[in-house]
């Protein structure tokens, strides 16, 4: 049991941290678009700023379960298989890139509009306003809001185990509901636990760490 | 640097600036004063490059700011420093990395900004307090960091908004001293924007009034504060040079003359003539009791100057002869109204 245990935290440890290190790249990069492009932004697009919120409201407003589902095409072409922790790596992965894309977006309008008139008086870039600006002012938001989705990923995670993805979720529901081993369940649950307890505290440690 | 500002307009929705005019020398402190409202800080946005004029060229040192291309605008504005109404410090970072941050933005190499950082820092007071982040300084400690980063890029141009209002009087006046030591020792030129005459008086060396979009007044610091001409400047004054009586004694002035009325003179002299002793003078030549009703000395700068308002029995020949001596001792006199008693209590109710 201890290995099966072992066994599916790694696949829910693997599934999570990748889909959050590519979530926060893809996060960064749509976040730092909407800020630049929206009206009053540094470089106002409107047309991009609204096409680009439609298209991210439009995909977070589907359930996990059937964005799951919808993504298999796409899943299949991209992995090879839609069944597997991989498969389930790449949903994963997109809804936490949608999810962190505006928590980081919150972040980076929260900056004083008057440290962005520092960068602009200083002759400084649009790109160096977001990066050495924004994105450092903005740094413990974007933890603190890093920590709350990547605990909601856990959670989509055990949905992942619908389409065999592995992990503690998906061992809960085949073990612990399926078979109705009730141990298993509990340490399962006690295993969640702990592992959010860590991630909120580190992150809150971090986040403060930050703030000076 | 010089500054050169020629028929500036700026309109968003409403006319904000219209028909600036401005000559700012090297080495000049010019403050720019009005009321809220009065387009002081869309004018300073607009010399910091914040914000294009609709119309009109400013000029920074025989180099065209405005109409010219982002680069061009972006090298210019590198030579000009800014210090802020809330300091606008970047939180995360220490006062040493804060003053470093203009140059790491220009990919200095860091070894040798930190030092000249580091000589900024002792320069505006604030030697071992490199390592301290903003929110353990205090407002003043702040001000300075920002100080210190506005000249860091070798600005020769020193833009300030409103930056006392976030500050104690004490705190403001220790800053203003800073900023004048900064403008003999590198000769910086500095146009702060104020609605507090107080700090205009401190360091100024000219002074222009805004009011509704426009100058309405330019002149030297002493004429603004000793003769200002317009309504504006007037009540901006109010408070600070103290010339009129108390208004128990005003109510009881008469427009003219009565056979035993006594005359109320205001004298206002300034510079060398502050230095004499004009009453006991006045006092032998025509022998009159001369009474002091109110008295006030003052320093602009260096400039001594003062306001005396002064009780004399009425007498037609006197009269004109006093006014005239006051005339030749460069003292501007002029009969605010008449007491109707001569002699005894001129204070009601004493």
């Amino acid at each position: 049991m201890a290995q099966l245990l072992i066994q599916s935290f790694l696949e829910t440890l693997v599934m999570v941290g990748i889909s959050m290190i590519v979530g926060t790249l893809i996060g960064m990069v749509m976040a730092s678009l909407l800020v630049l492009t929206q009206p009053l932004g540094l470089w106002p697009k409107p047309f991009i700023f609204s096409l680009l919120g439609m298209f991210l409201n439009a995909f977070r407003s589907i359930p996990f379960i059937i964005l799951i589902i919808l993504m298999i095409p796409f899943t299949r072409f991209c992995v090879g298989t839609a069944i597997g922790t991989p498969a389930a790596t790449l949903p994963l992965a997109f809804a936490s890139s949608l999810l962190i894309t505006r928590v980081i977006e919150d972040a980076l309008n929260t900056v004083p509009k008057g440290l962005i008139e520092v960068g602009k008086a200083l002759g400084a870039s649009n790109l160096q306003i977001i990066m050495k600006i924004q994105f450092l002012e903005g740094l413990p938001l974007i933890i603190s809001g890093l920590t709350t989705v990547s605990i909601n990923i856990i959670g989509f995670s055990a949905i992942a185990g619908t389409v065999g993805g592995g992990g503690l979720g998906d061992l809960a529901i085949r073990y612990g509901y399926q078979r109705y081993d009730f141990t298993l369940l509990i340490f399962i649950v006690i295993i969640l636990i702990s592992f959010v307890q860590c991630i909120q505290m580190s992150g809150d440690f971090l986040s403060t760490k930050l703030k000076k | 640097m010089s500054v050169i500002i020629k028929n500036l307009k700026k309109a968003y929705n409403v006319v904000v600036l219209k028909d600036i005019n401005l000559d700012i020398p090297q080495g000049q402190i010019l403050g720019i004063i009005g009321k809220s409202g009065a387009g002081k800080s869309t004018l300073l946005r607009c010399l910091n490059g914040l914000e294009q004029p609709s119309a009109g060229t400013i000029t920074i040192d025989n180099q065209s700011f405005t109409g010219v291309s982002d680069s061009q605008r972006r090298r210019i504005q590198q030579k000009i420093g800014n210090v802020f109404q809330n300091f606008n410090l970047l939180s995360r970072l220490t006062a040493l990395e804060n003053v470093m941050f203009p140059l790491k933005l220009l990919k200095r190499s860091s070894h040798v900004s930190r030092s000249k950082a580091m000589e900024l820092l002792s320069l505006v007071g604030l030697r071992g307090k490199e390592h301290t982040y903003p929110n353990q300084l205090s407002g003043g400690q702040c001000q300075r960091v920002a100080i210190a980063r506005a000249l860091i890029g070798d600005a020769s141009l020193l833009l300030c908004d409103e930056f006392t209002s976030a500050l104690d009087f004490e705190t403001s006046l220790e800053i203003l001293e800073l900023l004048g030591n900064l403008n003999k020792q590198l000769r910086i030129t500095i146009i702060m924007i104020t609605h507090d005459m107080a700090v205009v008086r401190e360091i100024c060396d000219e002074v222009c009034v805004l009011d509704e979009g426009r100058i309405v007044e330019k002149n030297d610091i002493t004429s603004i504060l000793l003769h200002p001409q317009n309504m504006v400047t007037k009540s901006l004054i109010r408070n600070l040079v103290n010339k009129d009586l108390p208004h128990s004694l005003q109510d009881s002035l008469l427009q003219n003359p009565t056979a035993k009325s006594t005359a109320v003179l205001r004298l206002f002299f300034s510079s060398q003539a502050a230095g004499e002793p004009i009453i006991s003078s006045l006092v032998k030549k025509y022998d009159s009791p001369i009474n002091i009703l109110f008295g006030n000395l003052d320093h602009i700068r260096e400039t001594a100057f003062g306001c005396l308002i002064i009780a004399i029995p009425y007498d037609v020949s006197k009269m004109n002869a006093i006014m005239r001596d006051l005339d030749h001792k460069d003292v501007s006199a002029e009969i605010i109204g008449y007491l109707p008693q001569q002699g005894g209590s001129l204070w009601p109710n004493s």
